[in-house]
């Protein structure tokens, strides 16, 4: 091929990915959107992407970002491999100067990483990877608080709450911590040990458990060393099935504790662990977003408006209350175009001015939160509000804290396994 | 009772709890390592696919409860038949076009079906964990201190049936030599006349039976998912390479085995080192009895 032919060529190649990308503009702004669509964590990326795309059709109704109207471009990413290949795919071949994502830890750290080499915006919305924001990346964002935010309100909530409703102090309290091993569950099991323990001078008993979640199938050797260890709670944070398997057996073998805590939308926290376990459920705790029997009046003005509008979207987009999965993802979005209505630009230095310049007292959100994000990018704990909600009756409902909801936390301490009804 | 004596009893209790949970989850895995080795034994296969069947065996009780409330163990024969031919039809699809091919060819050919599989069935059934609990999965057996539940002493007793029944059919049935010859030296029974095609159609239709009909048993215990199989097939190729291929007895004892390893070593060691207790198990009996702990000396070098 001769060298003006090449160069033609080439010079063609750049001006129709030049047009292409114009044309992807005019009159739309496009952000990208990792999902874990297939794979073992594809049930909850699905709900994730559904609490995006419901929150993103009532960012248009209102006039869409920066005068343009918010459009997606979604990729699949079931494993860290690929949420690091589609965050630079999207990026380089799809144009966004925005990228979100990703629902898990297992994915957040490598697609954030593809992403600020690029020098674009990085906005997670609900990884808990404590390490996400310590690695000094300077335009990744995250809007859901740490693992270590999650462990300093399961403590908070077994010291203040569940102590004084068993008639103890805190520091008379026994309990166990198990595990799943990846980032997520030792990021809240270590921080909540070291609250529990510094903090209260709660009585760790037994050994702590990590184990993996996808390959684990008999949790009898857990369980007998549990019954051995006598813990008043059990502090378990898990994934899905783990959670289902887990409570199964402990059932059969009369595993019996005085309340069992977790944190976040996976696990006793998702939908599916009721579904399996009915009646049998009731009294477990997760901490999550807000839930039925969420007091929407707590908020402040603009957040109750907000609230009451997202929830009926989601409400009509799949016939249920929000879950964890679409919380996490419809309150950091809304986020999102709250700093790109400040910023009126998507470049990445005025962007992180306008984030660092949002303060939002907590109820002035989607969920009930509040903005403060510091210097790495992490909104604060104390503004991201979190709620301990329980199983009861086959629903996930409100709890804690007690000036949010109209419900109130029941069986505490559980009962024998046949009278949880 | 003097303290001392009540430590000593709650030590049985917990050894106790422990081999009845070893007995039944080496069950569980004999019924999936079983149609495994049938496949790796005779057509010398691997079958990365296999969790994937299992999965669907689990779906197959799961829809057959939730929308035609069909117990899963009326479903059993059902399940029998449709794996059979499911398998027949995955033969005669895909498998025959690589039956002769190198293994890696063969490997990529399962992988893909695996894959394939397991997406298909996020597309129809999404990636929620679904678990149904008919009656049986509720009644929980007490014996001493230990509990049971009666779709696990069920699961274990059919794997047990299962084992017998393929053991017998390879030993006395004329198919069954027709099938253990052909795995022996394949051209040699194309030279005795034996239609070694039809031979490896049915190894494989029975296989996937067997681990279908295992996805059915194993539905009121483990909640199914599009990624259910790959909770135990890694396993199963642990306990395969313990029974030596193509061993069904072999396969329930390198079961057991292979679960007494997890839940023992779990106790005394912590669930962290579970896997690595095991995998230590695989590459010990690699290195020092590659036939397999129960297999024929030089039976590794059969065929491959």
């Amino acid at each position: 091929m001769s060298r003006r032919l090449l160069t033609l060529l080439v010079v063609s190649l750049i001006v129709s990915a030049v047009t292409a990308v114009s044309f992807g503009q005019s009159g739309e702004y496009k952000i990208g959107v990792l999902e874990p669509l297939t794979g073992p964590l594809a049930g909850e990326g699905k709900r994730h992407l559904e609490g995006y795309e419901a929150v993103r059709d009532m960012i248009n109704e209102r006039g869409g970002v920066m005068g343009k109207k918010l459009v997606f471009t979604v990729a699949d990413v079931p494993d860290p491999t690929a949420a690091a290949t589609e965050a630079t795919r999207l990026v380089t071949r799809e144009g966004v100067k925005i990228v979100t994502g990703t629902y898990s830890s297992r994915l957040c750290g490598a697609a954030s990483e593809a992403a600020v080499r690029h020098n674009v915006i990085y906005w997670e919305t609900s990884c808990v990877d404590p390490r996400f924001n310590k690695r000094g990346l300077k335009n990744v964002y995250r809007t859901e608080i740490d693992a270590t935010g999650f462990g300093w309100y399961n403590v908070e909530f077994i010291a203040k709450h569940l102590a004084p409703r068993l008639g103890k102090k805190p520091n008379e309290l026994k309990i166990a911590f198990l595990s799943e091993d990846s980032s997520y569950g030792q990021g809240v099991t270590e921080s909540a040990r070291q609250r529990a323990k510094q903090e209260f001078g709660m009585q760790e008993v037994g050994s702590v458990e990590y184990y993996k979640f996808d390959t684990t199938n008999d949790f009898t050797s857990v369980i007998v060393k549990l019954k051995q260890a006598q813990p008043d709670i059990l502090h378990h944070i898990a994934y899905t099935n783990d959670a289902i398997l887990f409570y199964r057996q402990a059932k059969e073998q009369n595993l019996q504790v005085k309340a069992v805590v977790h944190a976040g939308a996976t696990g006793y926290g998702a939908a599916d662990f009721g579904k399996a376990h009915g009646n049998d459920a009731n009294g477990v705790f997760a901490l999550l977003e807000p839930g039925p029997g969420f007091r929407v009046e707590a908020l402040k003005p603009e957040g109750q408006k907000i609230e009451k509008e997202f929830r009926d979207a989601i409400q009509k987009k799949t016939g249920s209350y929000p879950l964890g999965a679409h919380q996490l993802a419809g309150g950091g979005l809304w986020l999102l175009k709250t700093v790109l209505d400040r910023a009126k630009t998507d470049d990445p230095d005025k962007v992180r001015e306008a984030v660092m310049s949002l303060d939002l007292p907590v109820g002035s959100m989607i969920n009930g939160w509040g903005v403060k994000f510091s210097e790495t990018g992490q909104n604060a704990n104390e503004r991201v509000q979190h709620y301990m909600l329980q199983w009861q009756n086959g629903q996930l409902v409100t709890v804690w804290p007690e000036e949010f909801t109209t419900n109130r936390a029941k069986w505490i301490p559980l009962p024998a396994w046949d009278q949880r009804k | 009772m003097d303290p001392a004596a009540r430590l000593g009893s709650a030590q049985i209790d917990v050894v106790a709890q422990l081999a009845v949970s070893t007995v039944l989850l080496g069950g569980i895995y004999a019924l999936i390592a079983i149609g495994l080795t049938l496949i790796f034994g005779i057509m010398r296969v691997v079958n990365f696919a296999h969790g994937e069947f299992l999965m669907l065996g689990m779906y197959l009780a799961f829809f057959a409860f939730t929308l035609k409330s069909i117990d899963p163990w009326v479903m059993l024969p059902v399940a029998l038949v449709i794996f059979f031919a499911v398998g027949l039809l995955v033969y005669v699809l895909v498998m025959k076009g690589v039956i002769h091919a190198s293994h890696n060819v063969q490997i990529f050919t399962t992988v893909g079906l695996s894959t394939a599989l397991q997406n298909i069935a996020l597309v129809l059934w999404s990636g929620d964990y679904q678990l149904f609990r008919p009656w049986h999965a509720s009644v929980v057996l007490r014996l001493g201190a230990t509990a049971f539940n009666l779709s696990q002493v069920v699961a274990f007793a059919v794997a047990v049936l299962m084992t017998a029944a393929l053991f017998a059919f390879m030993k006395f049935a004329h198919t069954g030599r027709v099938m253990r010859a052909t795995a022996q030296d394949r051209d040699a029974a194309t030279l005795m006349g034996i239609d070694t095609d039809r031979v490896y159609r049915l190894t494989f239709a029975i296989g996937i039976a067997c681990v279908g009909t295992a996805g059915v048993l194993v539905s009121p215990l483990y909640a199914a998912y599009p990624q259910a199989g790959l909770q135990f097939v890694t396993l199963a190729y642990v306990v395969v390479v313990l029974g030596g291929l193509g061993d069904m007895v072999g396969a329930l004892a390198g079961s057991l085995i292979v679960a007494g390893v997890e839940v023992g070593g779990s106790y005394v060691f912590g669930t962290a080192w579970k896997e690595v207790l095991y995998f230590i198990l695989f590459i010990a009996v690699l290195v020092f009895r590659p036939a397999g702990l129960f297999g024929q000396r030089g039976a590794e070098s059969l065929g491959v």
